[in-house]
């Protein structure tokens, strides 16, 4: 008799201890809305066409092959990681299947929370973590020109995710970790060059999401940025960005900016592999300065 | 006399083992060496055409039609040298076994490496030379990007 109420008490005590569990996990893994107030202003399509370029949107967001619209940001080729298969979304303005019925909240909230429109969490393959420290008017600005895109009808598909619901909720609870300490602010000591430089690398550019070795949570560590370490993709070594004059990697910063602008066409064929390829040739698509910013910013760091 | 035949069998099957593996090997090592020359032999001509986008020498429909034929015919080889098995040998290769599972896509994207290297030889006029080196240097890296290890 007694040890049956003994028994009973356990099992009351561990259900109460796996519902608080599971209460915890529930508020700190909640997509929390932001109250942001955003500015209303006409955009600038040019600067949007920018950002669409060094975020490397079209390397992800690119349609399946034999697709009749290749060159658009249609999404849905799969894309595939350590942890399962992703098919990235539509980016066109389609309204059923794109971005067309998507409020300018709702397009940043996914871009610096990694948080879709129906409160669910991105997986971190689509780099909201670099996105974050974008200027919000730029955000507005990719947006509008991602809506004078011709829209483009897909077949979208959810991520194939072991314990997809779960795994996705988990997001929650990693971001909490993976957003500290990571909002970008200009260096007041450096000039402007320097500074359009470093943002473009750590914002719309996202070069840390590769480049940056990630530690056993899979948060790029910050204390040793750009350092390079394991593919995130699974297979080889991401090269270190950091003192690449000394490594004799490139002569100065004429000579990184002509490797951004052309790549392997001038020789430079360290620049086509693991990926790295598709983010030159989006990167060529950016006004000289801004390549010659990147490159200044980059051999900066020793 | 039995057991002899048996030996005999067995050092017949040894040998012939052995002769095939070697054979394979020497296959694929043949393979890769003759594909890297090809690719050599691209990157050369690459470098000429690199020359003239980059100002260092002057723009020449003669030199870029030459150039641009020697792509056209190496990659057309080239193409050809990626047989079954080769995915390794006695030299280093960085070829990815993408190439193998994913067959068709390579031989596409040569195709788009050749017509690109094709198109390139009717360039008589520089504002047309930019666009086309812009094209067959994409073909290249699409292509390697895939299909290619870095080299580290």
């Amino acid at each position: 008799m007694k040890r049956r109420s003994r028994t009973r008490r356990i099992a009351a005590a561990a259900a109460l201890g796996a519902v608080l569990v599971a209460a915890v996990f529930f508020v700190l893994t909640a997509a929390r809305p932001s109250d942001r107030v955003l500015p209303t202003d006409t955009r600038d399509l040019a600067n949007g066409e920018v950002m669409f370029h060094v975020g490397g949107c079209m390397a992800c967001h690119n349609p399946p092959a034999g697709t009749e619209t290749p060159g658009l940001p249609a999404g849905a080729a799969a894309f595939s990681t350590p942890f399962g298969t992703l098919y990235p979304g539509n980016l066109t303005p389609d309204p059923d299947t794109g971005l067309g019925r998507w409020t300018a909240e709702e397009f940043v909230d996914a871009m610096t929370e990694g948080v879709s429109p129906d409160r669910r969490h991105y997986f971190p393959a689509f780099p909201y973590t670099s996105y974050r420290n974008m200027r919000v008017e730029d955000l507005l600005d990719l947006r509008a020109y991602l809506m004078s895109l011709p829209p483009v009808r897909s077949s979208p598909r959810d991520a194939d995710v072991p314990m997809i619901g779960l795994s996705r909720r988990a997001m929650g609870l990693w971001n909490r970790f993976a957003f500290r300490g990571r909002t970008y602010e200009p260096d007041p000591d450096r000039d402007a060059a320097w500074n359009r430089g470093a943002y473009l690398v750590k914002g719309p550019g996202h070069c840390g999401e590769c480049h940056t070795p990630r530690n056993a949570f899979m948060i790029p560590d910050d204390s040793r940025p750009l350092e390079g370490g394991p593919h995130p993709r699974g297979e080889g070594h991401v090269p270190s960005l950091r003192d690449l004059v000394g490594r004799g990697r490139y002569a100065d910063v004429a000579d990184l900016t002509l490797a951004l602008q052309f790549g392997e066409t001038l020789g430079y064929d360290q620049l086509s592999s693991g990926g790295m390829a598709k983010v030159q040739m989006n990167l060529a698509q950016l006004p000289e300065d801004d390549l010659r910013a990147i490159s200044e910013y980059l051999l900066s760091l020793r | 006399m039995k057991d002899s035949k048996i030996r005999m069998l067995t050092l017949l099957a040894v040998v012939a083992a052995v002769a095939s593996i070697t054979l394979a090997a020497a296959t694929g090592t043949q393979a890769i060496k003759e594909r890297q020359e090809a690719m050599e032999g691209i990157g050369t001509a690459m470098k000429t055409l690199g020359a003239i986008a980059k100002q260092q020498t002057p723009f020449d429909a003669d030199v870029v039609k030459a150039s641009a034929e020697t792509i056209a015919n190496h990659l057309n080889t080239a193409a050809d040298l990626f047989p079954e098995g080769s995915d390794a040998g006695d030299v280093e290769t960085w070829a990815k076994a993408e190439i193998w599972s994913d067959h068709g896509n390579f031989r596409k994207d040569f195709e788009t490496a050749e017509a690109a290297a094709v198109a390139m030889q009717s360039v008589t006029e520089e504002a047309a030379f930019g666009p086309a080196l812009g094209a067959l240097g994409n073909a290249c890296k699409t292509c390697h990007d895939t299909y290619r290890r870095p080299k580290q």
